[in-house]
């Protein structure tokens, strides 16, 4: 195809331009005009952190073919404070609170500003509705409303410029007082450089193989014919891993890249550096796979029952941890209470959706030391599995944590830099990696999905007289943090209650699923889901009120814990009293009283939606935008 | 009424920092020409406002205005260790090592001073970008008193260390001491529930949450709206889906998360109860809030309409199926 001359205003200043057809408006913007405060989120229109300006309406960068640029006038983020002076909206933000990783909020920007030009009334229902089409994983969104209500505050005259400036206290003091964000100017004015905003000179591009099997022996890779494509300056597989390969928070047992055989599908087989991301694409087409597929299992519970396919041969049982928690005896517990209750809870495999995908850069620098750049949760441990992996002194292993766009727990994993520093090496070039959204999904940690029997025995007059707790999850097909899960699972399964029997097993299994690691709350969130319930079932059969029936259980000062460890003040019973108050609450045993509760909310809570009302009912002014 | 309201509640406990391992950190500080302040240490921003609390912190035991603390890069070939950025452990880890590693800085300062003064170490205080004696005309800028400092040979450096003193677990009984500072929460959730489309509507979340010692309030607050939507995620929508090893959820037209229409009100109370052992008295709050969300849903759900979801996440479909068979079962 021809490339096309395009000819626009861009943060108006005319530019004359020659684009590829293929590209689209928010390829342009980032990697012609280096203009990369708008950041690809998803590439399917769907998380709006690319939102610029077309003509002066909301759009979608990533959806727009660059031809539909020809002529108009596009306003990316690096328009709103083109003088250094940030906008009254950028201005919220920043005193608000309202960025947290920063990487939706250019886009949020955007979004909201598009709002108040609409709208310079809008009230926080109708902000809500505006900002419908912008996704934000950090921060709940309930900052972000209020920056945008005072920016329209500030804006329509009711509160004074002031209100935008840090409230300096008398005092000097700073702890405990609410000091802007120092990173938000750069975050909300989009000049902060994540890794994939990152160029060097020289600079190669990184494009990944990745195994269509669930559980495959590898017979053969031939990358002859895509190493001798034009343009093709390295390509990698686990044949090129000097050192011991493996990586894994806790167990190395996950190489740079498939060794032998693959576990899930999404695993990196190969990868390739070419001058340009479209001819490593190409290139990952001639890597020639010849795989053998091996009997996969895909439920922990099975992958446990002997015979099951083994996914690592050092577990046969596919076992990746178990954690026991003993205290007292629960079968004589058990007949010693008034009610026992057992029940099985489960919970699904989640995806941590940073808006940040994966990227990562990679060089050696001039004294040998093989540099890594990208966005790791955990820079320390990373340079020490590299340094193994590719055979070198630590002091030859650099890893820069560059910002983070969000984490959760699923940037701790050295999933690709190992490959990065491969080519590095290979290529003697910089290179550079980003992954795609899907990239992202299939090939990334996920929280656990887990199976929990929970057997409790109480007393008549509430107290929790013994615990049982079986927690099987599914670990998926490398370790990554699976141990430290089920340990942090098994310390707080049976919750902050003092409980004379308690038994708990947690165990993490081996499965060709896509792996499981960390996230946020760490297997604290699969057991707590399970006692909490399980004690308002409790509530319900004994009469109590949930609060009551946490308070008679409850962990007081210098209580000691199910691993018997000795606490000194504990706080439960401040915080049952403090939530208890807040939010006015009526006792009463849980009995499907909500029909009848005297204390449902009125200023402390959201008014309920009804989608779409809002547009239906005035017919005007948001139907453009509520279709985008 | 075709919708029905109901209220939940839930508590929770969480360790600080790494489990069962000793955890650790180091920090250099410096007091800089000028009267501002550099910190270095091997971790950072994750998004969850540590480089603001790292400087409030930073300027509070120095002596400096936040806004003057300069965070240098966290870089493995450039900086101490500091781990990982995770585990709720970053006020508690790398707050208090920088608060150590400040101190150390601004002692090499005042001992300077009070020799240029010729008054006791303790008579100086620090504060707002100045340094004086108490009890005398003694006032000068923090920038002055470095031009002091180094016009005696002295630059105020400092550096610290952080650790913990815990232990791994028993083996088989799982005892052991995983942690040195440990939270507690509580959180109470109100819905709606449609009874037609078994929608459920989280409007309102109270939660209360010991976090030690709030540097940040509003960065707290931030921690815990942000945390109580990504367990409603998980409660009420959020599936990553396989069937035989391929998902079917690889892009977020398929993979449904929390948008701006799907949040509650959150009312964030926040409880202090100081750490004893590290300098400052802070302790964590970025996992610990998410921890009771779920239940304290479900049990509302539960409140509303009658029926417990055992089986995550509760979709539309899963709670309507579950209101039709109640009823089926109270027909019979």
């Amino acid at each position: 195809m021809v490339d096309l001359r395009l000819e626009a205003t861009v943060n108006g200043r005319k530019i004359s331009r020659t684009a590829k057809p293929h590209q689209r408006l928010l390829d342009f913007i980032r990697d012609d005009l280096n203009l990369t405060g708008n950041k690809e989120g998803c590439g399917a229109g769907e998380c709006g952190t690319c939102s610029v300006f077309v003509d002066g309406v909301l759009m979608k960068s990533c959806l727009l073919p660059v031809a539909k640029a020809q002529g108009a006038q596009i306003d990316t983020i690096e328009s709103l404070a083109k003088t250094g002076e940030l906008s009254v909206l950028q201005k919220a933000f920043h005193k608000a609170g309202a960025s947290q990783c920063g990487y939706c909020i250019p886009g949020m920007v955007m979004a909201a500003t598009a709002a108040l030009r609409i709208n310079p009334f809008a009230d926080r229902e109708e902000i809500k509705e505006r900002l419908g089409g912008n996704i934000c994983r950090c921060t709940g969104y309930q900052k972000i409303f209020d920056a945008v209500e005072l920016a329209r505050d500030v804006q329509n005259g009711r509160l004074p410029a002031t209100a935008l400036l840090e409230t300096d206290t008398e005092d000097g003091e700073v702890i405990g007082k609410n000091v802007r964000r120092i990173d938000a100017p750069s975050k909300v004015s989009g000049k902060l450089k994540y890794a994939g905003d990152m160029t060097m000179p020289g600079m190669l591009h990184v494009q990944v193989l990745r195994s269509p099997h669930a559980h495959a022996r590898i017979v053969s890779i031939d990358v002859s014919a895509a190493e001798a494509m034009d343009g093709i300056e390295g390509v990698v597989t686990s044949a090129d891993v000097p050192g011991q390969d493996g990586f894994g928070v806790f167990v190395h047992d996950q190489p740079v890249m498939a060794r032998g055989k693959v576990r899930y599908v999404g695993e990196a087989v190969a990868a390739v550096a070419a001058e340009d991301a479209m001819t490593a694409k190409r290139a990952l087409a001639a890597i020639k796979v010849v795989y053998a597929p091996l009997a996969p299992v895909f439920d922990a519970e099975e992958a446990m029952r002997p015979g099951a396919p083994v996914v690592h041969d050092y577990a046969p049982d596919n076992i990746t941890k178990h954690i026991p928690i003993r205290v007292g005896d629960v079968e004589k517990g058990f007949a010693e209470s008034d009610l026992v209750l057992e029940e099985t809870y489960s919970t699904q495999a989640i995806e941590h959706a940073y808006l940040e995908p994966e990227a990562g850069l990679s060089y050696v620098d001039p004294d040998g030391v093989v540099v890594v750049v990208s966005p790791s949760q955990n820079i320390t441990h990373h340079r020490h599995m590299l340094a193994r992996i590719i055979a070198k002194p630590i002091s030859k292993v650099r890893f820069i944590m560059s910002p983070v766009g969000g984490g959760f727990g699923g940037k701790e994993d050295m999933i690709y830099q190992g490959m990065l520093a491969l080519l590095a090496m290979k290529t003697q070039r910089p290179v550079r990696l980003v992954f795609t959204r899907e990239e992202s999904i299939i090939s990334t940690a996920k929280r656990h999905p887990s199976r929990t029997t929970l057997r409790m025995g109480l007393m008549r007059d509430g107290r929790i007289r013994a615990l049982d707790m079986r927690m099987v999850c599914d670990g998926g097909a490398y370790g990554l943090s699976t141990e430290g899960v089920m340990r942090k699972a098994a310390i707080l399964a049976a919750g902050p209650y003092v409980i004379p029997n308690v038994k708990v097993d947690t165990y993490g299994i081996y499965t060709n699923n896509t792996p499981s690691g960390a996230f946020r709350s760490f297997g604290a969130l699969q057991t707590a889901f399970a006692t909490e319930s399980h004690l308002d079932i409790a509530a319900e059969r004994l009469g109590l009120d949930p609060f009551q029936i946490r308070r008679i259980n409850a962990m007081r000062d210098g209580a000691t814990t199910h691993t018997k460890a000795k606490l000194g003040t504990v706080s439960l019973t401040r915080a049952l009293d403090a939530a208890e108050k807040a939010s006015g609450w009526e006792a009463g045993s849980p009995t499907m009283r909500g029909g009848t509760r005297g204390d449902l909310a009125h200023d402390d809570v959201r008014p309920a939606v009804s989608l779409g009302a809002r547009f239906a009912a005035d017919g005007k002014g948001g139907k453009q935008e509520a279709a985008e | 009424m075709a919708r029905k309201r109901g209220r939940g509640m839930a508590a929770c406990w969480y360790g600080i920092a790494r489990t069962a391992a000793v955890d650790r950190a180091g920090a250099w500080a410096e007091i800089d020409d000028g009267g501002s302040a550099k910190i270095i240490t091997g971790v950072t921003e994750i998004g969850e406002g540590i480089l603001t609390v790292l400087a409030q912190i930073a300027a509070h035991e120095m002596g400096v205005k936040p806004e003057h603390v300069v965070i240098g890069d966290n870089d493995t070939g450039r900086s101490p260790e500091a781990a990982h950025a995770g585990a709720s452990r970053q006020t508690y880890m790398i707050g208090n090592v920088v608060a150590l590693a400040s101190r150390e800085a601004r002692k090499r300062l005042v001992e300077v001073m009070a020799d240029v003064w010729d008054v006791e170490v303790e008579t100086i205080r620090t504060g707002n970008g100045e340094i004086w004696a108490e009890n005398t005309n003694h006032r000068i800028s923090m920038g002055e008193a470095v031009t002091f400092a180094k016009g005696r040979g002295v630059v105020p450096v400092g550096s610290a260390t952080f650790g913990t003193d815990t232990t791994g677990l028993d083996p088989v009984d799982g005892s052991g001491n995983p942690w040195q500072a440990y939270v507690f929460g509580c959180q109470v959730a109100e819905v709606e529930v449609d009874t037609v489309t078994g929608e459920v509507q989280v409007l309102g979340v109270w939660a209360a949450h010991d976090v030690g010692r709030a540097v940040n309030p509003q960065g707290v607050e931030g921690q815990i709206e942000g945390g109580i939507v990504q367990a409603l995620g998980q409660a009420l929508m959020e599936d990553y889906e396989l069937k035989d090893g391929h998902t079917s959820t690889s892009g977020f037209a398929k993979y449904i998360l929390p948008t701006s229409l799907d949040v509650p009100r959150v009312n964030s109370i926040i409880i202090e109860d100081p750490d004893p052992i590290g300098p400052l008295g802070v302790k964590g709050i970025g996992e610990p809030a998410m921890v009771p969300t779920i239940p304290a849903v479900m049990n509302a759900i539960y409140d509303a309409v009658g029926v417990r979801i055992f089986d995550l996440p509760a979709t539309p479909e899963k709670v309507l199926m579950a209101i039709r068979a109640k009823e089926r079962e109270a027909a019979e």
